[in-house]
């Protein structure tokens, strides 16, 4: 058994030396990298952690923006819906004044046509008398008629106010006949003219055919009718009288 | 059969003589810093199988001293590390044919006995102050100061006789079989000698750490009032 000092001294330096040697280039580094990775990864969970918390942020953001767009769209769709209701009720209002606008139209189209109708009827009436009348007097004697007129007008000469007189009077007196005036009736007529003025007038004759039978006094300022036309002429605004007061009633 | 017990000088350094055994350290040494300076040279955040090794090498020792201590593992990691990891290659070293393991001779279990001892007046002294460690010696009473003197020369000379007697008896028996039996008998007994290497480097390292850990304690905890 043998205990060498000098191997006891070398190696308890050599000992230190290798932890020396290892502490510089084995147990520090590696240490040192051990802290590093877990550093990294440290700061990858907190990136990763800070990332989710911004996604976090990002979504809550998105989610109020979605809330708001859709109070939007609630509110646009609102507005819009009102507005169509206003429109809608603009419309309805325009068409039911239209319409009443057309149906005054057409009532008033309808009158106008019952009163064209009837204006018609009056002159279809009135042509159909005349023709009735017409016929009535080729069938009657001529001297007949004429002295019945010539009657009428004998009475009517003396029922006129002196104003309508004193206008006849003095003045030339155009005698419109249906037929035409021959000698003997000319004197006839100045006679009864005479006889109800009490003054020689002074007379001209006409023509007029649509009078149908009788005759007409014309002065400028006064007109005495005594014909069938006149007749005819009077009961038509009789009827057109009664007509209009039966409307207004 | 040579005794185990006997060491020749391989040459003479002068007066000095080289043992075995310090070459074989040597070594060990220029291996352990070669492929430490290698390593550290390419560590990269994305490891290798080696850098993965030798991180969890790294780890495996903080958690123990941790486990130990309670405190922080940085200013024991290389001491503790590095006398775990130089027993257990020179334990191991015996694999080689020819070569024999440096722990399987007295100075080399003692030189590291004796680091230990003066680690544990080391990081006693700097954990309590001079005051403190020479203090937690008079404890429970400075009756036993004596005593709790002689205990720490022993428990370093009991680590320093347990770890040359264990690698010592694997080598010495390891030597006889191979001497008696056929090339291959001796290769469980080999096998055991590798997990009995292993476990003697686990327990050299953890006692050492245990024993400073108790120094350093002692030289915190406050004195006890006598009543």
């Amino acid at each position: 058994m043998s205990f060498d000092l000098w191997t006891l001294g070398f190696q308890a330096v050599n000992v230190l030396v290798l932890i020396w040697l290892l502490q510089r280039f084995f147990w520090t580094p590696v240490a040192a990298m051990i802290v590093a990775r877990q550093a990294s990864a440290q700061k990858t969970l907190d990136s990763a952690a800070a990332e989710r918390a911004k996604a976090a942020a990002e979504l809550a953001e998105i989610a109020a923006t979605r809330a708001a767009l859709q109070d939007e769209r609630r509110a646009i769709l609102d507005a819009a819906r009102a507005e169509a209701e206003a429109a809608r009720d603009s419309l309805l209002e325009d068409a039911r004044a239209a319409a009443q606008v057309l149906q005054d139209t057409a009532k008033a189209g309808r009158v106008r046509a019952a009163e064209t109708l009837k204006n018609t009827a009056i002159a279809e009436a009135q042509g159909l008398a005349v023709t009735i009348a017409g016929r009535l007097m080729a069938r009657l004697d001529g001297s007949g008629t004429d002295a019945a007129f010539l009657g009428w007008l004998a009475e009517g000469l003396a029922t006129l106010s002196d104003t309508d007189r004193k206008a006849l009077t003095g003045a030339t007196i155009t005698v419109v006949r249906a037929k035409d005036t021959d000698i003997a009736a000319q004197a006839r007529l100045t006679e009864i003219i005479a006889g109800a003025l009490g003054t020689t007038p002074d007379l001209s004759f006409r023509t007029d055919p649509d009078l149908i039978a009788g005759l007409e006094l014309h002065a400028p300022h006064v007109t005495l009718r005594n014909s069938w036309r006149a007749d005819l002429d009077r009961i038509a605004a009789a009827l057109a009288d009664k007509d209009a007061v039966s409307d207004a009633a | 059969m040579d005794s185990p017990l006997l060491s020749e000088p391989l040459f003479l350094l002068g007066p000095v003589p080289i043992m075995v055994s310090v070459v074989v350290t040597w070594a060990i040494m220029s291996v352990l810093a070669f492929m430490a300076m290698l390593l550290s040279r390419r560590l990269t955040q994305v490891p290798s199988r080696v850098q993965a090794a030798a991180e969890l090498l790294v780890i495996t020792v903080d958690r123990q001293i941790h486990d130990v201590t309670g405190a922080a593992p940085a200013p024991y990691r290389a001491f503790i590390g590095t006398l775990f990891v130089f027993i257990l290659i020179a334990n191991w070293s015996s694999l080689i044919p020819g070569i024999g393991p440096p722990t399987a001779t007295m100075e080399t279990p003692a030189a590291l006995a004796l680091i230990v001892f003066l680690s544990i007046i080391f990081f006693g002294i700097q954990g309590g102050g001079l005051g403190g460690f020479l203090r937690g010696f008079a404890r429970p009473n400075p009756v036993m100061i004596p005593l709790n003197m002689l205990e720490s020369l022993t428990r370093s000379f009991s680590m320093f006789v347990r770890l040359f007697g264990n690698v010592m008896s694997g080598v010495f028996v390891i030597a006889i079989v191979g001497s008696l039996a056929a090339l291959l008998v001796p290769i469980p007994l080999m096998a055991l000698d590798l997990l009995t290497g292993a476990v003697q480097a686990y327990i050299f390292a953890i006692l050492s750490i245990v024993f400073i850990t108790s120094a350093v304690e002692k030289g915190k905890s406050p004195p006890k009032k006598d009543s």
